[in-house]
């Protein structure tokens, strides 16, 4: 028990020199891309289009013209994407999910397929993915501003 | 400098500052289950309506399986950005701690 007790003592310790060390050095730790409002817009946009059409398909209403176009449109986007999201370090999980992102998109576009509820459940769900990893960065971008302007208020 | 105080005030920070992406986080995955149920069910609807063929369906669920990918990429980057905020909270209470200790602003 006081052999417990003395290895958690020490455990707490070497976690305090560690932040103390990180601290002396002034720096905060960065270990995910910051948010990105331009990449935020893009995707909500993609993300409107995308259902807007998964609307018109589900009630016969897209004809194939406009569906190859919606693809084109769509595959495009995720390129323009992938090429921002590649501007900033620690942005691989983003990178990843656009890859598979585009990997949605050509699957159906290869298949010419119907944009249908049915058939795009695994693309709307990677569009859901990307939002979220938005939502992180943004909850993560407004907290360091308040630590931020508490650390300026002092 | 009381050391078991501080601990005790950057966990505090540390904690809190995570608390608000592992509520994110349960949202998220509660509508991305409900989004793939109610996928799974229009696969089924438009089946038995022969609104797509037998390989269709076999390509939309392919499809969901191999978005599952993208999900544990979100919960990762979830994850990094909690313990991002949760470290920075808790250098912040160390910073001010060491600042009112020395008499000097830590940057």
């Amino acid at each position: 028990m006081t052999a417990l007790a003395s290895t958690s003592a020490r455990c707490s310790r070497t976690l305090l020199a560690f932040l103390f060390g990180l601290l002396l050095a002034g720096c905060s730790v960065l270990l995910i891309a910051p948010y990105d409002a331009t990449t935020d817009r893009i995707l909500t946009d993609l993300t409107v289009r995308t259902e807007t059409v998964v609307v018109r398909a589900d009630n016969d209403r897209l004809s194939v013209g406009e569906r190859e176009k919606f693809y084109a449109d769509a595959e495009g986007t995720v390129n323009a994407m992938k090429m921002r999201a590649g501007l900033y370090a620690k942005n691989e999980q983003e990178i990843a999910a656009l890859d598979e992102l585009a990997n949605r998109y050509g699957a159906l576009s290869e298949r010419h397929a119907s944009p249908r509820t049915s058939l795009t459940t695994g693309l709307r769900a990677t569009l859901m993915d990307l939002q979220q990893i938005q939502v992180a960065k943004k909850r993560s971008s407004v907290f360091s501003g308040g630590l931020n302007k508490t650390n300026t208020s002092q | 400098m009381d050391t078991i105080s501080l601990a005790e005030n950057m966990l505090t920070a540390a904690t809190g500052a995570a608390k608000g992406h592992a509520k994110d986080l349960e949202n998220y995955l509660q509508a991305r289950a409900k989004l793939i149920a109610d996928g799974t069910a229009a696969i089924a609807a438009d089946r038995l309506k022969k609104k797509i063929t037998e390989e269709d369906a076999e390509f939309a669920f392919d499809q969901i399986r191999e978005s599952e990918k993208t999900a544990v990429l979100a919960v990762k980057a979830t994850s990094l950005a909690a313990a991002q905020d949760a470290i920075n909270a808790a250098l912040a209470v160390a910073a001010k701690a060491l600042s009112t200790a020395i008499g000097i602003a830590i940057p």
